[in-house]
């Protein structure tokens, strides 16, 4: 019975301290608001950038043409070589007549090339293999095994899609932002802290009297220094739930803005932040939660020990 | 019931609030502190609620060694003593009702507890009529009277109280004095920190006279003895 009239005091106490101190609180609810929209700017780019280099990296292929006359079996050991490498993550082999029905397809509204096509007595076109690699650095070393002397005379020509260049500058802007927005998150987190602290402050010399007559007539620490710790968790979690609000906003206002970007293809932004909810949500109110209560305990803890 | 040994305190650099102090008084007693402006009365009254420790000697009340007392355990202790200031300290957007009750709500109790209790010590200090009424709709010793209450609530074992009278007239200071005799003829120690000489002199009781923190008088029944 207490506890429980103990618990329901320090809670009425709290309500009070966080009306009474509306205008303070505010300055910190925005500041801890920006802190926790720095955080997820830098999650939701991070998820974009991911998408985008899953997407250059998906378009990465060694096209390998073989002459038309390779019998089957030199066509099959090469896939089956191929496909044995650790660094290969597929090999598709089209046979001539797939690779003839695809040239025919690409140029069907070029009449004369089809007409030139229909003048030849046979499929002028070989076999070809498609190799991915399973990662965009190991696409060198699988050209270097495409010299393997048990089919490397069957080879005719090999293209090789290199998005190399867009890959490093798309990872080089990942990696760009990451860092800036590190750094962005662990000022906020320091200000954020920092005022957090003040405030708690500014109320506690707000309330000095009512405060020292709390502790004067035999009020316990806890009862003093709980109020104003949650109080503090109070405005963490409106600003949680604010800046929850305006993440929602961003990301319904940027997806179908983004996935033009992407050629309709999905930026993972929004699938990010849907599929991770309450992973982000439980870790970010933790977070905010747990920094305003330390520097909240901080904060009183100094006036207690007056 | 309180007990001190060659209690010195010294704030730095070498100002000597007190030197050498060693008093007991015994349960039940009305003993009056007084002395001259920096005799160490203040710094006396502070220690007995642990808001100042001493720099050597040992400080027992009620059997508790209060010398080096934890910070967790200061709030048992002012359960234990009441206080009462001069400048009131009262809440002046609470009723004379909530500032009592606030001392009770602080520490836990029920509400059953709170409505018992309340209308008690309105009723010992003479307010239970005008329970419902703010500070500021007071006198000076009604509101001293409120201060009184609120010290009453835990029931505590002393009641201190540091110049009382310090802000009222000669009619609501003796009031306040008639009030802390109830109190003490109900059972509890009083310590009365004054300088009030007619007061002192009107009570009849034990008198401690401190001069430059050294007690230079201590009489069962005495007087003022301090020039004016």
């Amino acid at each position: 019975m207490f506890i429980v009239t103990s618990t329901v005091r320090v809670l009425a106490f709290a309500w009070k301290n966080f009306t009474r101190n509306a205008w303070i609180g505010l300055a910190t609810i925005i500041v801890l608001i920006l802190s926790l929209l720095s955080v997820n700017v830098l999650l939701g780019v991070n998820a974009v950038s991911d998408a985008a280099l899953h997407e250059l990296e998906d378009k990465v292929d060694v096209s390998v043409y073989l002459k038309p006359e390779t019998p089957a079996a030199i066509l099959e050991t090469a896939r089956s070589y191929m496909a044995s490498l650790p660094q290969t993550q597929s090999v598709e082999l089209l046979d001539a007549d797939k690779a003839l029905a695809d040239f025919k397809e690409r140029h069907k509204d070029d009449p004369k090339v089809l007409a030139a096509l229909d003048e030849l007595d046979q499929n002028p076109l070989g076999a070809s293999l498609v190799i991915k690699a399973k990662k965009t650095e190991d696409y060198p070393f699988l050209i270097e095994a495409l010299q393997n002397p048990q089919f490397s005379f069957a080879v005719e020509s090999k293209t090789y899609d290199d998005n190399s260049a867009s890959i490093d500058r798309v990872q080089h802007i990942a990696q760009t932002v990451r860092f800036v927005g590190l750094i962005l998150i662990v000022l906020f987190s320091v200000f954020s802290t920092l005022i957090v602290y003040n405030s708690i402050r500014i109320a506690i010399y707000t309330q000095r009297e009512e405060l020292g007559i709390m502790r004067l007539v035999g009020a316990s620490n806890a009862i003093v220094r709980l109020p104003l710790i949650l109080s503090g968790v109070f405005q963490a979690v409106l600003a949680f739930v604010f800046a929850g609000g305006l993440v929602f906003l961003a990301l319904v206002f940027f997806d179908p803005k983004l996935r033009i970007l992407f050629d309709g293809a999905d930026p993972g932004m929004l699938t990010y932040f849907v599929n991770n909810f309450w992973t982000l949500a439980g870790i970010q109110l933790a977070a905010i939660v747990a920094l305003v209560a330390l520097a909240s305990w901080a904060a009183a803890g100094k006036y207690l020990k007056k | 019931m309180i007990i001190l040994k060659h209690v010195s305190k010294v704030y730095p650099p070498d100002v000597h609030g007190l030197r050498d102090l060693s008093v007991h008084i015994k349960p039940g007693e009305f003993v009056s502190i007084v002395g001259t402006s920096g005799a160490g009365k203040t710094t006396l009254a502070k220690m007995l609620i642990a808001e100042e420790r001493p720099t050597r000697g040992t400080i027992e009340i009620g059997g508790w060694d209060i010398t080096k007392i934890k910070s967790r355990d200061i709030p048992l202790l002012r359960r234990q003593i009441g206080v009462v200031f001069q400048d009131f300290k009262l809440l002046q957007k609470k009723t004379v009702w909530e500032n009592v009750s606030f001392a009770l709500e602080v520490a836990g109790e029920s509400r059953k507890r709170i409505k018992e209790v309340v209308p008690h010590v309105l009723k010992i200090v003479g307010l239970d009529e005008k329970a419902h009424r703010f500070p500021q709709q007071l006198s000076g010793g009604e509101q001293q009277r409120v201060v009184i209450a609120r010290a009453l609530v835990h029931r505590p074992k002393v009641l201190l109280a540091d110049e009382p009278t310090g802000n009222l007239d000669t009619m609501n200071t003796r009031e306040i004095i008639d009030v802390l005799k109830k109190i003490n003829a109900f059972g509890s120690t009083v310590v009365l920190v004054t300088h009030n000489r007619e007061v002192v002199n009107a009570l009849r009781q034990r008198v401690i006279t401190l001069s430059e923190g050294r007690i230079i008088s201590d009489q069962a029944q005495g007087k003022y003895l301090l020039p004016s």
